[in-house]
């Protein structure tokens, strides 16, 4: 592949950073079910799966260290909190079963639109990449969908929490297609094959019909400039546990 | 959950043309989970080239010991059950002898 330019690269950079981070946090928030999920099978298949998710992020931060420098571990473990791009989707801690089976659905499917649109970036170890974590993606979704309808059917309460955890996410469910800054610059180096309101369009028209059955009618809501920045209380709390190891000398001083 | 789970029974194949071989089984209230559950017990460190799952409720089971452990004697049933040895050797014997002639 030819050189990029500063600027693609710093785009490149960028695009990378919010799709690691989106799956390293949620890793980290499903792994909040290891020894407490509702049966003993869906205990192991849920921490599988955050497990899945938190080597995806791995696979990402290793290509983003390529393309900046940098290293993969400082990268995960070495910011502040304000400097994570993860999706507002993700701000939110872990809730009841129903908050983390909407959650993983809305993100799945999300991140099915995205991954489907990175297999076909013009830079080739993204691509190659997006195309492996897809294989997994699909099983990942698979699960969520098969919970959903679970959910769905399993009587009022249980449908009352799914509903409530829809209507509650979905505004920030739309911020996994927040603008990139230089979304322009990988539009035209071919990386970003699909500008990111083309994905959101895609994706919203894909959900709404299956969600609406069951939260009601979704206020229209927009990706917008702020949906990777905001950050909030919980996930600072879940920021200093993921950290909290790497900040070793920190602990060790406490011991 | 608990009251509507069901067991099924797991066999797993680690390379093409292999015998399935028993795995263990897992609890799920459907096929569907169980499928899931199966995978990420017997599957999901690349051990398994194939699952097959089966509700343990759908196994025909047959444990009776007058059809499997019979009371007579069915050593003549079994390979070992005919002792030719001495038959053998004197077969050998005979046809040394014969050679000899």
């Amino acid at each position: 592949m030819t050189e990029l330019d500063a600027a693609t690269r710093d785009a490149l950079a960028e695009l990378l950073l919010t799709v690691a981070d989106d799956e390293f946090i949620i890793g980290f928030w499903d792994s909040e079910w290891t020894g407490i999920a509702p049966m003993l099978e869906e205990d192991v298949a849920t921490s599988s799966i955050a497990q899945d998710e938190i080597g995806h992020a791995r696979a990402l931060y290793d290509l983003l260290a390529e393309v900046t420098g940098d290293d993969a571990d400082r990268i995960a473990y070495g910011r502040e909190p304000d400097a994570y791009r993860h999706a507002a989707l993700l701000n939110h801690a872990r809730g009841d079963w129903a908050f983390s089976v909407a959650r993983r659905y809305l993100y799945e499917t999300a991140d099915g639109v995205r991954l489907e649109a990175l297999a076909r970036s013009a830079h080739e170890p993204l691509a190659q990449l997006a195309a492996k974590m897809r294989r997994e993606e699909t099983y990942h979704l698979l699960h969520a969908d098969a919970w959903l309808r679970r959910l769905s059917d399993g009587g009022t309460d249980v449908r009352e929490r799914l509903a409530d955890a829809f209507r509650r996410l979905w505004p920030d469910a739309q911020q996994v297609f927040a603008p990139l800054a230089g979304e322009e610059a990988l539009q035209a180096a071919g990386i970003l094959p699909e500008p990111m309101a083309a994905l959101h369009a895609a994706w919203v028209t894909r959900v709404r019909p299956a969600l609406e059955p069951i939260a009601g009618p979704l206020v229209e809501a927009a990706p917008s400039a702020e949906g990777r920045t905001a950050r909030t209380d919980d996930f600072r709390w879940l920021h200093g546990e993921f950290t909290m190891v790497a900040r070793g000398d920190e602990v060790a001083a406490l011991w | 959950m608990s009251t509507t789970d069901r067991v099924w029974e797991v066999f797993r194949q680690e390379d093409e043309g292999d015998p399935m071989v028993h795995a263990g089984n897992v609890n799920a209230p459907d096929e569907e989970l169980a499928m899931h559950y199966a995978r990420e017990f017997y599957g999901r460190r690349g051990e398994s080239h194939r699952l097959w799952i089966v509700a343990r409720d759908a196994v025909t089971e047959l444990d009776d010991p007058d059809l499997l452990k019979p009371p007579f004697d069915r050593s003549h049933k079994k390979p070992g059950g005919y002792i030719i040895k001495h038959k053998l050797e004197a077969a050998k014997q005979r046809a040394a002898s014969e050679a000899g002639e």
